[in-house]
Formats: C-alpha cells, sequence, structure tokens
C-alpha cells in the first residue's frame, strides 16, 4: 500500500469480480501492475477488492480475457467528492456567501465613540463625521486615513484644540480636547495699567482710574500708565485701573531672499491608482494607464483587510500621483527687495496682536551678498501696552 | 548446468553469508502472530478464498496457507500481505 492519501486524491473503487478464473485476474492485473488491495473472497465464484480509478480502462481489458464481470460497489477519493459537490452547488454558494459577509462585516465600520467632549461638542462632532462620511455602516476602505480625519475635524470645527483619532478594529474612537475658553473674571481686584515695553504715547483712553501719561510721552518697560489710586491724599480711593492705552513701538524685522531659487509645486493635475497588495505584492485593480508626469509625487494610504479581528495578509492601496512642477525663479534686485520686504512684513503680522496697527516702515539697510538680498525694515506699530499691576498695599 | 550453478550458489551461502531468498529465489516468510502474514517472493496466486490461500512458487512447488477470515491486504508483483487469523502454513510439492 503506497500511502491511503494518495489513493484518496485519485480516487477509487470497491469492486466485485464475478467470474470462474477469478485468481487468474488476480495474476493478470499484477502482470499489468494494477494495483489491488483488501482483496476478499465473497462467494466462490466472487471475489471484492478496491482498484484505483485510473485502472479501470486497462482492468477492463483483463476482464475480458479472463472471462470475469465487474460491479462498483462503492467510491472514495476526491474526484467523486467534487462530483458530489457539484450537485450540490447551492449549499458552496452558501458557505462562500456566509464568508463573504462576515467578511465585509469586518470591514465595516460599528462603533464610533468620543470622549473627552462635552455634548454640544460632541454632537457637532458626529455631525462633521457624518458630512465626512464616518458612520455607522460604512465601508472603512472607503474612508479617508485616520490622519486625514484628524486633520479634516480640526479644520471644520472651531473650538477643538485637537482630537486624537484611533481605529481598532471595526471601531473609531475620537479623543477630544476642548479648548477651553476662560471666562473673564467680572470682579476686578484693584490694580495699576503699567507699559509692557518701551514705547511712545499715542492714545490715552481712560474708563477706570487717572491717566498717569499723556500722548507723545515715552515710556519704558513698567511705566506706571493708569494708577489705580484716585483722589486727593486725604480722600484716597483704590480701584481696579481700567482703559486702552495704545503705543507706538518699533520693531526691527530682517529677510532675505536669494535671487535664484527652484520651487517645487503641484501642477494641480494628478491621478489616483487602486490595488490590492497581497503581503508585498501589489496588484493593479484601477488606474492602469500611464501617468505621464515627468516629475511627480507619490502619496501612498494602505488600508488592511480584516476578517473578524485577524488581518489579512491583504491591503487596499491607493496610490496619489501628482505632478509637480519645479522651476527656477531668477529674481531682479528690486523683486526680490519687494518679497523681502513682503516677508518681513508677514513674520511681524505672525508676533503681533490682531489689534495691532502697522504705521510705517523704513528701510534700515539692504545689502546683496552670496546671491542673496538682506533687508532689515524698522517698523512703527500701534499697539495695545498696557498691563495689569495690581496693588498690594501693606497696613 | 543448473545444478552446477546450484551448488556455486550452495557454497556461496555457506561462506559467505549471504542471505539465502535473494541468492536461491526462495520465498521469505514473515509471520506477525496469528495476525499478518507476509511473504516476498511468490509466483502469483493460484488459489483464494476465506479460508485458504495458494501460491506459486518456483519449480511448480506451492505455499498452502490455511486459517479463517483472510483478506489479501496488499498484493504485488512479488509481495504479498495478508491479514486474517492464520492456523496453518504449509508446502507442497506438485
Amino acid at each position: 500500500m503506497k500511502n491511503q492519501w494518495f489513493h484518496f486524491i485519485l480516487g477509487y473503487v470497491k469492486v466485485e469480480v464475478k467470474g470462474k478464473y477469478t485468481e487468474l485476474f488476480l495474476r493478470r492485473c499484477l502482470e499489468q501492475h494494477v494495483s489491488i488491495w483488501n482483496v476478499q473472497r465473497v462467494d466462490d465464484l466472487t471475489i471484492s477488492c478496491y482498484l484505483l480509478v485510473k485502472d479501470i480502462p486497462k482492468v477492463r481489458v483483463l476482464l475480458r480475457r479472463t472471462g470475469c464481470r465487474l460491479h462498483f460497489k462503492q467510491k472514495f477519493g476526491i474526484p467523486f467528492l467534487l462530483k458530489k459537490t457539484y450537485s450540490r452547488i447551492g449549499f458552496l454558494f452558501g458557505v462562500f456567501i456566509g464568508l463573504f459577509i462576515v467578511f465585509f462585516l469586518s470591514n465595516v465600520v460599528w462603533t464610533i465613540q468620543i470622549h473627552g467632549a462635552s455634548p454640544k461638542l460632541e454632537n457637532e462632532v458626529k455631525k462633521t463625521l457624518h458630512q465626512i462620511g464616518v458612520k455607522k455602516g460604512a465601508f472603512i476602505l472607503l474612508l479617508p486615513s485616520e490622519q486625514e480625519i484628524q486633520q479634516m475635524l480640526t479644520e471644520r470645527i472651531d473650538h477643538l484644540t485637537w482630537v486624537g483619532v484611533t481605529r481598532l478594529g471595526t471601531r473609531y474612537s475620537f479623543e477630544v480636547v476642548e479648548k477651553k475658553i476662560p471666562e473673564e473674571s467680572e470682579r476686578l481686584n484693584p490694580r495699576h495699567l503699567i507699559a509692557k515695553k518701551k514705547a511712545v504715547i499715542h492714545k490715552v483712553f481712560v474708563e477706570q482710574g487717572k491717566a498717569m501719561v499723556e500722548e507723545r510721552d515715552y515710556v519704558n518697560k513698567g511705566d506706571l500708565l493708569i494708577s489705580g489710586i484716585i483722589g486727593n491724599e486725604k480722600n484716597e480711593k483704590i480701584l481696579p485701573a481700567k482703559g486702552q492705552i495704545l503705543g507706538e513701538v518699533w520693531y526691527v524685522s530682517e529677510a532675505s531672499v536669494p535671487l535664484r531659487s527652484t520651487i517645487v509645486a503641484n501642477t494641480g493635475r494628478g491621478m489616483n491608482k487602486y490595488y490590492v497588495k497581497v503581503s508585498k505584492l501589489s496588484i493593479p485593480i484601477w488606474g492602469f494607464q500611464q501617468d505621464g508626469f515627468s516629475k511627480k509625487e507619490t502619496l501612498i494610504d494602505t488600508k488592511p483587510i480584516y476578517f473578524l479581528k485577524w488581518q489579512l495578509p491583504l491591503a487596499f492601496q491607493k496610490k496619489k500621483i501628482l505632478e509637480i512642477e519645479q522651476s527656477k525663479r531668477i529674481l531682479t534686485v528690486e523683486q526680490a527687495k519687494k518679497l523681502a520686504i513682503e516677508l518681513t512684513e508677514k513674520d511681524l503680522k505672525k508676533q503681533l496682536p490682531s489689534d495691532a496697527e502697522i504705521k510705517g516702515k523704513k528701510i534700515l539697510h539692504e545689502k546683496i551678498q552670496n546671491g542673496k538680498v538682506n533687508v532689515a525694515i524698522h517698523y512703527q506699530v500701534i499697539e495695545e501696552i498696557s498691563q495689569e499691576q495690581p496693588i498690594i498695599r501693606g497696613d | 548446468m543448473a545444478k552446477w550453478q546450484e551448488k556455486i550458489k550452495k557454497w556461496l551461502i555457506k561462506k559467505t553469508e549471504l542471505p539465502a531468498d535473494a541468492l536461491l529465489d526462495l520465498p521469505r516468510v514473515t509471520m506477525i502472530g496469528q495476525i499478518h502474514i507476509y511473504i516476498e517472493n511468490h509466483k502469483g496466486v493460484v488459489h483464494f478464498s476465506n479460508e485458504e490461500l495458494r501460491l506459486a512458487l518456483k519449480k511448480g512447488q506451492q505455499m498452502k496457507v490455511n486459517g479463517e477470515g483472510f483478506v489479501i491486504k496488499t498484493i504485488l508483483p512479488e509481495e504479498l500481505l495478508l491479514e486474517g487469523k492464520i492456523r496453518k502454513v504449509e508446502y507442497i510439492d506438485v
């Protein structure tokens, strides 16, 4: 016996051989190298034995020669099993549909959890997620990546400082950190307003308290602007000073712009390619055409596919190919200077509070060095310069 | 001539301890208790029933195995494995 499994794969049958010369038949079989096993005598004229399916044509010839007849009793092995399954194709179909459903449901959003948000914000986050497409029953493969969702959320909801997006299987969880807007304390403590920085006073507006400076006065940091102590020495009263002191502050901002530079920019043209990744192999399923871009940038987003909780060695991959353009920029000295000035202004505005106003600017110096234009600009800025200082009286 | 060859073979077996079945073309019979009998170098089945198996050997000799419930588990051109309850093994000169 070679191997039971081997027989099983090839397929075998149990047969009964009927005839006067069954022993002769056995001998002929051996001569022709037909493998036979489990030979048993049934009655005087009959033996039962097992044969491989592939040997049946050979056996038929031998039967004719030895004057025996063959009856099939039972069939075993894969060829017969396949035939049987074919006749029960509906059942097989059902199994595949079942597998497909499980597979499909493993790749669908089931729960969305939002932590750390007030009910109002939570509602807003939910709404925004709905707009993005993250909702129960959405197909995970078609959703943007976690990072993209995070970005979209922070962009669309104002009072959201940070949101952490994690996906665990079919569950999305969002960790929300809300912006805390401090409530202004209504009860003010007695205080002075003092200068925050060196400046020339531009405008004085006192709501409460006694102005200590006038327009065009020069103040240093820490100088008293509005006093919280009013009245004369006999009748003194301490109160919180309130008001607005605008001062003219000077800033120097520097920038340098190279005359020659290369700029990388998207041309706006691009295409998406989709792949199914089988372990390391990527099989394209959509987007076969050549991109034809001479210079390009490729963004890859890979989404693993799950079966229940197990990650399959399959993944859905989206490649975003963007055409980019590299261009040499050559500026004249005038242009570079202009650009540098714009840069300094932008730079300055970043440091200034939003209500500050640039009153004037003056080029302090400009230099062309190593193919770069360096400028230093002097800015006069009108801004709020007052700062609170509590009055502490030790009696 | 044949006899002369036979003599040389017998002499070789004696002197070199070569196995007899290989040189003289004799059957090698292995039995496992009563349940299995394994016969090599047979020359074909002459008769087979539930109680008896008769095998051809060389020179018209036959081997007869008696017992109950015989099943030929494996049969190859020179080998045979018989299963059942073996009572008797016998050589018959026909």
